[in-house]
């Protein structure tokens, strides 16, 4: 398995873990602004901690491959990844944005914004894992 | 008008260059050792420079190293 898919699925399966259990809260407890801020800012420091850590212990057992530059493949999967996880990041910009100030407002439309970008890179890590498995070189 | 795909003699070249390994054929074009065990199995089209430095690097010119086939 190439190096860069060892991160990409590391960082994917810790976000579904921790944005899974902060959207799963606060959807079924009634929580206060700055307990739902509280709860985001740390499972977000708990996501970066798992990520750099879990990251460095496959770097040691990984070795020489953990220390290489991307090559030209790795850069084809990540522009593939970063190019489709625009277009989840701009139609959940314009639905936060402009569609639902006509029906929510305050912190419905800030969880909202906070799951379009926690689903943007997960679009983003989901497509770098599928194309190093499925050969999608873009 | 029948598909055509690019097929590569990398794995054969190298064997003849010295048994020489995936890694030290990566490591002389500056790509993956997963880099080149994709382009062997034909799930990776390499870039034309690419394709040049391995053919460089197994002392062999382009069309002998790949195959645009049928």
């Amino acid at each position: 398995m190439a190096w860069r898919e060892k991160t990409a699925w590391i960082t994917l399966l810790a976000m579904i873990a921790t944005y899974g259990a902060y959207f799963s809260l606060i959807s079924q407890a009634h929580m206060s602004p700055i307990a739902m801020l509280e709860l985001f800012g740390g499972l977000t420091v708990a996501l970066t901690i798992c990520v750099i850590v879990a990251t460095a212990v496959m770097a040691v057992l990984a070795g020489r491959d953990a220390r290489g530059q991307p090559d030209e493949r790795d850069r084809a999967v990540a522009r593939r990844g970063a190019s489709i996880a625009y277009y989840v990041l701009l139609v959940g910009v314009i639905s936060v944005g402009v569609i639902m100030p006509f029906e929510e407002q305050g912190w419905g439309i800030t969880n909202a914004a906070l799951l379009v970008l926690v689903a943007a890179e997960a679009v983003r890590q989901i497509v770098v894992v599928a194309s190093y498995r499925r050969s999608w070189h873009g | 008008m029948a598909e055509r795909r690019l097929v590569n003699q990398i794995k054969t070249l190298r064997f003849l260059a010295g048994e020489m390994t995936q890694a030290e054929l990566g490591d002389k074009i500056g790509v993956t050792r997963q880099t080149i065990a994709a382009i062997e199995q034909g799930r990776y089209s390499p870039t034309l420079e690419a394709a040049f430095r391995i053919a460089s690097a197994l002392g062999k010119r382009l069309e002998d190293v790949f195959q645009w086939t049928e």
